[in-house]
Order: structure tokens, then sequence, then C-alpha cells
């Protein structure tokens, strides 16, 4: 069991920084990153061979991770706690230049499914090609192209109303 | 960031592994791209500093918790079922898939068990009496003749009974056809005989009357009645059992 412990605490070490950084991008605070980057890791060190897969492991961690943090940003503005997380940035991209400023799109966000929530910070926020995104979640192209669509089309019907 | 800047994954990717990535001269040409990557490093450096330490402890205690690991992917652990001392088994890390082509090697009884051990890069069937690595990864899969009441255990030569499959609940697994056992399990390296027991019994048949039988067959403990114990008496007409020896060596 101590071989099981100490296996854990070198794949934290060597896929640690991917977490957190990933969760201080979404969350945007040191302190909530660092607790995200443990729960995260909690997660991951449950399939602990899928950890030492060099290959493969990256778009599992991102994926697991942003959906962590979002679910946190989310949950924390439900409860109304103390720490509620910057409005995430978004990237220029001629895709989505009429869309609402970023606080709209964080409140849009939690109207959708997870999936759906990955999809959107993944284009927005983090730049990622269609197919790179599709790539992370396991989804075909088409549907990652369907579910941005759904949620620019809400965005927008937001910004007409507004 | 231009819409040909790369995403933060492909600068993770280049954080691994700089020369397997494309990276190199677009972050010699956009100082934003730069200016992004060096950030992501200085991070780095500061989980390592500041989050590691003040983490990691929880994290290894996360890992080393079965309790966690069983209820990923449908792992199933070995349930110690004499009070939790001793534990003869654990659940450890997932094997692969047992190959396709081992049904019916057990024979046509009604009820088949094969053990697949994953000392290598892919699974291997283990046949009856076999030397196995003693913290060897193991999976199950069953061949039935016809639905039942499954119950899969394991005995070892200090007369411990590990409930295997399921892992939860009273009767058995009601099982449908022969299949892959969901999960897998890992010895728990402590050598001598340990015998992995399939029980199939035509109505809920309760954990505490297959244990039951199963201890009152093996007798004495010791290795050598767990060596003799291929058969299982005192179970309700109509069960099925199939079982399998491995000698674990260190």
């Amino acid at each position: 069991m101590s071989e099981h412990r100490s296996k854990a605490a070198e794949l934290y070490r060597t896929w640690g920084p991917a977490v957190y950084r990933r969760c201080l991008r979404i969350l945007k605070d040191q302190e909530a990153a660092k607790d995200a980057t443990q729960e995260v890791f909690v997660k991951l060190i449950r399939d602990m061979s899928k950890l030492e897969d060099r290959e493969t492991v990256l778009p599992w961690i991102y994926r697991v991770a942003t959906n962590h943090c979002l679910n946190q940003r989310r949950n924390g503005s439900r409860r109304g706690e103390d720490f509620e997380a910057p409005p995430l940035e978004l990237v220029a991209s001629a895709d989505h230049d009429t869309l609402p400023d970023r606080l709209l799109v964080q409140s849009i966000l939690s109207r959708f499914d997870a999936t759906t929530q990955t999809v959107a910070v993944g284009v927005l926020v983090d730049g990622m090609e269609q197919e790179e995104v599709a790539v992370v979640l396991g989804l075909s192209r088409r549907t990652v192209a369907r579910k941005l669509a759904r949620f620019l089309d809400l965005a927008r019907h937001h910004v007409d109303r507004s | 960031m231009t819409a040909r800047c790369p995403s933060d994954l492909a600068l993770e990717r280049h954080l691994l592994s700089p020369e397997g990535t494309a990276l190199i001269g677009h972050l010699a040409a956009c100082q934003d791209c730069a200016a992004r990557l060096a950030t992501m490093q200085r991070q780095g450096d500061d989980f390592l500093r500041f989050v590691y330490p003040a983490t990691v402890e929880a994290v290894e205690a996360a890992a080393a918790r079965p309790s966690l690991a069983l209820a990923w992917r449908r792992w199933f652990a070995l349930v110690p079922a004499l009070g939790g001392a001793a534990a003869l088994l654990f659940f450890l890390a997932r094997p692969q898939a047992p190959p396709d082509d081992y049904l019916g090697t057990k024979g046509g009884g009604p009820l088949g068990l094969a053990v697949f051990v994953q000392d290598g890069p892919s699974p291997r069937l283990a046949r009856d009496g076999e030397p196995v690595p003693a913290a060897a990864a193991l999976r199950f899969r069953v061949r039935i003749a016809r639905p039942c009441h499954l119950w899969l255990l394991s005995v070892d030569a200090r007369g411990q009974v590990s409930r295997l499959y399921p892992t939860a609940g009273e009767g058995g697994a009601s099982v449908e056809q022969s299949a892959d056992l969901p999960g897998g399990a890992v010895l728990d390296g402590q050598p001598g005989p340990e015998r992995i027991v399939a029980l199939c019994a035509p109505a809920p048949l309760g954990w505490a009357a297959a244990e039951s039988a199963v201890r009152a067959s093996l007798g004495a403990p010791g290795p050598d009645s767990v060596r003799r114990a291929a058969s299982i008496g005192g179970l309700p007409a109509g069960t099925a059992q199939d079982s399998l020896l491995l000698e674990k060596k260190p």
C-alpha cells in the first residue's frame, strides 16, 4: 500500500501542475485553485493506470479539471459564497465577435450541461479548435459544432432581448 | 492572442515535451504566447513550491483508500469477509480486458470460471494450480448455461473467505448470460495458495450460506486444505460451481 501512496505522490508531482494551471485559469484564485487541484487529483488518482499513459492523459486531465472547476464556479455562485470567481476571459475570434460581454457568457454557461460548458469554454476561453475540443471530449466534430452553435444562439438571443 | 495561437492544452503538451510539438517557431515569433508559456511555467513552479507540499498527503491517502477505487469504472474489490484484518486481497488497478477466445477452456459444465492474470503486457488465462505473482492483478469471466444468482469468492490458507463479487447486497448477483465480471482485483502479495470459487444458484443464495459452505468444505485452514477444496458441499440443490487454484509466489 505504501508503494501505492508513493506512486500517487509521483504522479501528482508530474501532473499536478497541469491540473493547477487549469483550475487557476477557470477559478482565477490561488486558494480556490489549490483546493480544486487536490479535489480533481483525488478523482484522477482513482484511475492510476490512466495517469501513467502519457499519450492520453492530458486531454483527460483537461476534461476532468474543467468540469470540476466550472462546477465550483457555478456552485459557489449559487450558494452566495464569499468566493466568486472573476469572469472568464474570452479569446478574440471571428466566431464570437458579436457575443455579449464576459459576464453574460458566464451567466449563460450555467444554463447548459457540463459537456456544452466544456465545449464553450474550450473554444471561447481557451481558444481551442473545435477538432481539439472533440478529441478532448470524445465527441465528433459535428457534435461539438452543434453544441457550440446552440450556446452561441442562446447568447445572441440574450443580447437581443437586452 | 490570435486565432492561430495555440490553445492552453497545446501549450501543456509543449511543456510536457517541447521537442514533440510544432510550437517552437510560433513561440519564438509570438510574444503573447511566449508570455503565456512563461506564466504557465511559473504557475507550475508555484504548484511544486506551495500547493504540492500542502496537499500531497491528502492525495496519497485517497490513493490508498480502497473505497475510492471501488466505485470507479465498475471495478469491484476483494473485500475481506472476516472483519477486515489482514486483508486477503485488495483493489489496485484495472488490468486490460481478457482476450475473447477463452470460452470453452473450462469444459462444458453449467458454470465455467476463467481467471485472467495481468502480469505482462496483456492478460493471460490462468491454469488451475498455476504459480502467479503474489500481487498479480486479476480479472474474471464466467460462462453460464442458464441465468442464476452468482457469487465469486476466494479462500486462502488462513481460512479467510473473501467476498469478491458482488461486493454489496444479498443473494448474489443476478446473471443472465456469460459475461466478464465488472472490474478486477489484485492479490494481496502474501505467498500461498488462493482458491477462487464461483457459485451459481438457481435462487438467491445468501452470503452467509455461501461463506458457511465454503468454510465447511475447507475444514481446518491450511495450504493443503485450500488445494483440496475443489468441490464445495452443502449448497442448495441445483447450484453450479467452479473454482480455480492459484499459487501465489513472491
